[in-house]
């Protein structure tokens, strides 16, 4: 998923590179034997980078290796705007297309531009570590460093004696439900009692797909009619979970387009009557510019603590989770990954940053349970 | 729906319109203003700078017709150009009288082939057609149970099994519906990833051989609209129109011109809402002019 991005930032930051050396009059310099048989060693390597591209390689490994002969700056170089402009408006362009939203993609070309323009590399300095440092802390920038560890809170409120309650939310067709139930499966697979909570009353068949799920995974689902009050429906469940010391309550929800006055009123009513542990906002990976928008609607509606990223095996090339994260400032707590009750992994701040500048790319399963 | 996209071509616009004179910076200005409002509207960045160059070049080449001026000129390029993208004329959906007509809805995961299955139905019913709906997605749960629901409450005639292959559920349905004017096939949604369920749409489309395949596509969809599309495009042959769903939100459904420019196929509906009545037939000069601020041109 992140491969792409990958290959862009590694892209821009090897031109900006470039042009500093170019600008610093870089010559090449063989060193004594033993740098020459480093060097040596390093050409091999790159063929084989060329070979097998991104595999296995991180960001930065690869990025030295194109430093194949040692080069140095002669003279101290300043950089400025119009030397990077061309390479960060191409990267711009790309991040787009990746579907980083436009604000997004500003805000980092911004902070990418503040740290080098201005900036004095001399003959000391390390050019590719400035170089890559820029580009990396402007992602960083960007991304929350909050953590929610869901298995700690579910224990913290079992010694006290009461359920866990989480409630999801999301526009349409996000993937709300099938989320609740690959996580009801991985919590149970982890030793907790799950129970589900049919609070999507409206969209037809919501429920009994809600029921669908519960019968395969061997859970109970609380339930009253289509049309019921979903706080009711949600509240049913959670005296339900303590009555039966359950460690887990999943409350559904249905979909909701954010500016729809009415049904965000609902939802608010629902957190508030439920008074959830942890709201989870549910968003589909291949969409544009709007995650932000949806992010930031629900959020002020109902206070997002956490985000399930879905559809991530579609191919999503990873915009959508650095701008949501930016959007809210809330951490993605999993990706849904595919058709599969396993098809949803953990994901944090520290997985992105790995998966751009790391090692290797998540594989999917094309496999389908559902 | 679309404000923020309107409101940033109208400003584009309004530069045009309140500038002293035209010259090539302004043009320039503008050309970048729209470029900006249309990848916020989350249309193909490649899509974007091919028509916005296109803007430029005969903004600054064309001269204008007599009684126009330089400025009307400029915005008439702006609006064919993007009316050019969407497909020019409007095309409505095609009921061919006498015979059965077969429409098969396919899509990714969400996108709101279901719900729209029923609203097409509910279309069609009024216009005064017979109408059956074919259930042919046995993977998501309930996905019958959904049809059927809304099947029921707008009185059309569904057929669904689930213990059958869709494949199966097609031939049969197809066998049990012979004397109505349109049967539409509801699918199971996939993505371009899942090789196995693009083959399986299309052996469902060399059973069905259907008057029409309809793409839906979810309005928020950003850049990957396109790749999408063309895997559908590529897996069926020919996809005849596409529905673009969710445009009552915040969406501003530039995916959607996307997925246009790559199928071919012109947009013939777009839905407005959950209920079965948020169904509009799609009119390329009508959006926009709408768009753009323009009132009907």
């Amino acid at each position: 998923m992140f491969n792409l991005l990958r290959e862009k930032f590694m892209k821009a930051a090897e031109k900006i590179k470039e042009k500093i050396y170019k600008k610093g009059e870089a010559e090449e310099v063989k060193k004594e034997e033993k740098v020459e048989t480093k060097e040596e060693k390093k050409i091999e390597e790159k063929k084989e980078v060329k070979e097998e591209k991104s595999k296995g390689m991180s960001f930065f490994d690869r990025f030295k290796i194109t430093r194949t002969i040692k080069r140095v700056i002669k003279k101290e170089v300043v950089i400025v705007e119009e030397d990077i402009e061309d390479i960060l408006e191409e990267l711009e362009l790309e991040l787009l297309e990746a579907d980083v939203a436009l604000e997004v993609v500003e805000k980092m070309i911004d902070s990418i531009k503040k740290e080098l323009v201005g900036k004095k590399i001399s003959p000391d300095d390390n050019v590719e570590e400035i170089v890559y440092n820029a580009v990396k802390n402007s992602i960083l920038n960007i991304l929350s460093r909050e953590k929610i560890d869901l298995e700690e809170i579910i224990q913290k409120n079992r010694k006290e004696g009461k359920p866990t309650v989480i409630v999801f939310v999301g526009i349409n067709g996000t993937g709300k439900t099938t989320s609740i139930a690959k996580l009801a499966y991985k919590l149970k697979n982890k030793g907790y009692s799950v129970v589900l909570a049919a609070g999507d009353t409206f969209r037809a068949g919501a429920i009994e797909q809600l029921e669908e799920h519960a019968k395969r995974i061997g859970v109970k689902v609380i339930k009253q009619k289509p049309g019921a009050d979903a706080a009711a429906v949600i509240y049913d469940a959670i005296q339900h979970a303590k009555a039966k010391k359950i460690d887990v309550v999943l409350a559904d929800t249905a979909g909701r387009q954010a500016t729809n006055i009415n049904l965000m009123d609902e939802i608010k009513k629902v957190v508030r009557v439920t008074k959830p542990d942890l709201v989870i906002f549910v968003a589909d990976a291949l969409t544009g510019n709007d995650a932000i928008f949806q992010a930031e609607e629900f959020n002020k509606a109902v206070g997002i603590d956490g985000v399930i990223l879905t559809k991530v095996d579609a191919d999503a090339k990873g915009g959508a989770a650095i701008s949501i994260g930016y959007a809210i400032g809330k951490p993605i707590l999993y990706l849904g990954v595919g058709q599969r009750y396993e098809d949803l992994i953990e994901f944090s701040p520290d997985f992105i940053i790995k998966k751009i500048f790391g090692e290797e790319d998540i594989k999917f399963s094309t496999e389908r349970e559902f | 729906m679309l404000e923020k996209l309107s409101e940033n071509l109208n400003k584009a616009i309004n530069k045009i319109k309140n500038a002293m004179f035209v010259d090539k910076k302004l043009i320039k200005e503008v050309v970048k203003d729209i470029q900006r409002a249309l990848i916020q509207a989350d249309v193909n960045v490649k899509l974007v700078l091919k028509i916005t160059k296109e803007i430029e070049r005969r903004a600054l080449e064309e001269e204008p017709p007599k009684g126009f001026s330089k400025k009307e000129h400029i915005i008439k390029i702006v609006y064919e150009e993007l009316v050019k993208l969407l497909g020019e004329e409007a095309k409505p959906l095609k009921i061919e009288p006498g015979r059965r007509n077969v429409i098969m809805l396919v899509g990714i995961q969400g996108s709101g082939k279901t719900t729209t299955a029923a609203k097409l139905a509910k279309y069609l019913k009024k216009k005064g057609y017979r109408v059956g709906l074919i259930a042919a997605d046995t993977y998501r749960p309930a996905a019958y149970e959904q049809l059927k629901q809304l099947a029921e409450k707008i009185d059309v005639p569904i057929y669904g099994d689930l213990s059958k292959k869709p494949e199966d559920i097609v031939k049969e349905g197809l066998n049990k519906f012979k004397n109505v004017d349109v049967v539409i096939i509801d699918t199971a949604g996939r993505h371009k990833e899942e090789k196995g369920l693009l083959e399986e749409m299309k052996r469902i489309k060399e059973i069905s051989n259907p008057d029409e395949i309809m793409l839906v596509i979810d309005g928020t969809i950003g850049q990957q609209a396109r790749v999408q599309a063309k895997a559908f495009k590529d897996a069926v042959g020919e996809i005849g129109s596409i529905i673009v769903t969710k445009l009552d939100g915040s969406a501003k459904g530039g995916g959607a011109l996307s997925a246009v420019a790559e199928t071919k196929a012109p947009i013939k509906f777009i839905g407005t809402g959950e209920k079965i009545d948020d169904f509009e037939e799609f009119d390329p000069k009508k959006f926009i002019s709408r768009l753009l601020g323009l009132g009907d041109l």
